[in-house]
């Protein structure tokens, strides 16, 4: 017995690190076999291509999405640069600077809360409707639409910001925002004032969705109250290509100013 | 060395353990979602990001050119005053801070509606690719939503008048034909208020007012 002790103990430190680690890769490898064998099954010839294409979209939309996003960056630094003192100019990159700021085109921090829902773990009655059972589209809208009341100054939802322009729909159990597919959990990021929590559990349309969609079918909802809350910049497009700027007597960028376009 | 080679061993299989959980993890989020989808749903999903990336690729070519414009005349030793007063004016019509012109469609409510449904209109209108809406003389813009049971609705705290009256600039067959297919958010209301009516008028001109709301924020900072 003791010999067994002292040849357990001879074992270099690494080579039981190694073990373990083979043993987690070796459960990792057999889950990942195991959650291939279900959708493998499930799948027919006309699901596969739309799958993977849906992915492909997904992941060149988050490439667009950067470049975007890196153009902005890009033109605000010229314009930084090119301003020179030139004292309309550097009003008028301010001016830009802010209406950027109003519209959602910058990432924001600030206190708030993010807000997690989730899909119901429990069991679905054999008559009950499983998407109930499920976050919606109209659940992150609710959401969101309560957070506005509450006081928010700025949204995301799972790295979307919400603008004026935003649409959250479902496509069968699925969300999209922005007509950006995101996934369950959906984390609703506001930032807002320090009694935005309180404002919103007091809020009748908040208090109805606890009771139609967290107490009735079990979505989860999470909370959780921050001094720094980050919401992303928009990264979609804010071309008007049926609608064009309108004079407006209201002087002041925050608000709306007409500015003329002629050059000087 | 042999204690070297263990090392070496070590941090291999470590790597791959470390890179296996994350595409483990990763492809539960991403495709057991799309895993639940019917085959038209996922057509639905197709068309929607070709939409959505199609449009981005029209912002890519927009910013291209500001850029470009910027950075000649920055080269220039100058400054580009005009192209900067475009791109003003453009992020405020987007945003709602100026007034907007265009075509469109006007949205008649015919009956009472409680808020959320008419939510649920301007989510579809947005959805449809609306440029700019507003119901009555109130500029729709974040932070702006509509509450209230039938027939007391309130906007930004104002009451609003009925027959209830919306006008989104945009393209006017997708606007109207997003609102009226089958199935749609017209039909669905016709089932859950009977005495309802909801009727689309496409406009040539259509003016929407800017907001009056502050739309800087206050609390929250740019993050750098």
């Amino acid at each position: 017995m003791s010999g067994l002790a002292a040849r357990i103990r001879a074992i270099p430190t690494w080579q039981i690190t190694l073990g373990v680690a083979l043993l987690g890769l070796g459960f990792l490898i057999a889950a990942q076999l195991a959650s291939e064998g279900p959708r493998t099954r499930y799948t027919t010839q006309e699901r596969v291509p739309l799958v993977a294409t849906a992915l492909d979209l997904q992941a060149e939309q988050e490439g667009l999405k950067d470049r975007i996003l890196a153009l902005r960056a890009s033109i605000g630094d010229l314009e930084a640069t090119g301003q020179g003192g030139a004292a309309v100019t550097t009003d008028l990159g301010d001016q830009l600077q802010r209406a950027r700021v109003a519209s959602g085109l910058v990432a924001m921090t600030g206190p708030g809360l993010v807000i997690q829902l989730s899909d119901s773990t429990a069991p679905v009655p054999p008559d009950g409707i499983e998407r109930e059972y499920l976050v919606s589209g109209q659940d992150v809208l609710t959401v969101v639409e309560e957070l506005w009341l509450a006081g928010a100054e700025g949204i995301a939802v799972n790295g979307e910001r919400i603008t004026a322009a935003t649409a959250i729909v479902d496509i069968g159990g699925s969300v999209l925002v922005n007509s950006a597919y995101v996934a369950a959990p959906y984390q609703v990021s506001a930032i807002g004032p320090p009694d935005m929590l309180d404002r919103l559990t007091r809020s009748a349309g908040f208090v109805d969705f606890i009771r139609g969609r967290v107490e009735m079918f079990g979505i989860g909802v999470g909370q959780s109250v921050s001094d720094g809350v980050d919401v992303p910049a928009y990264a979609g497009s804010v071309n008007l290509r049926y609608g064009r700027p309108a004079p407006s007597p209201t002087p002041d960028t925050g608000r709306g100013s007409p500015v003329p376009t002629e050059s000087p | 060395m042999r204690r070297a080679n263990g090392r070496l061993a070590l941090s291999l299989v470590l790597v791959l353990l470390g890179f296996l959980v994350v595409v483990q993890l990763r492809s539960q989020a991403a495709d057991a979602g799309l895993n639940a989808l019917s085959v038209q749903e996922l057509g639905e999903l197709v068309a929607n990001l070709t939409t959505r990336n199609n449009q981005l690729r029209d912002e890519i070519s927009t910013l291209q050119r500001q850029h470009d414009s910027v950075a000649a005349a920055v080269e220039r030793g100058g400054t580009s005053a005009a192209q900067m007063r475009a791109d003003l004016n453009r992020v405020l019509g987007w945003s709602g801070a100026l007034g907007v012109t265009g075509a469109g469609v006007r949205v008649t409510v015919d009956g009472t509606l409680p808020g959320e449904e008419v939510e649920f209109l301007l989510n579809e209108l947005r959805n449809a690719g609306a440029e700019a809406i507003s119901i009555g003389d109130i500029r729709v813009v974040p932070g702006v939503v509509v509450t209230g049971p039938p027939g007391s609705l309130v906007m930004s705290g104002i009451p609003l008048a009925e027959p209830l009256e919306l006008l989104a600039i945009g393209q006017t067959d997708t606007l109207g034909g997003s609102l009226s297919r089958a199935g749609g958010p017209i039909a669905q209301l016709a089932v859950r208020y009977p005495d309802v009516t909801v009727s689309v008028t496409g406009l040539d001109r259509i003016e929407i007012p800017p907001t009056d709301r502050n739309l800087q924020p206050v609390l929250g900072r740019p993050r750098l």
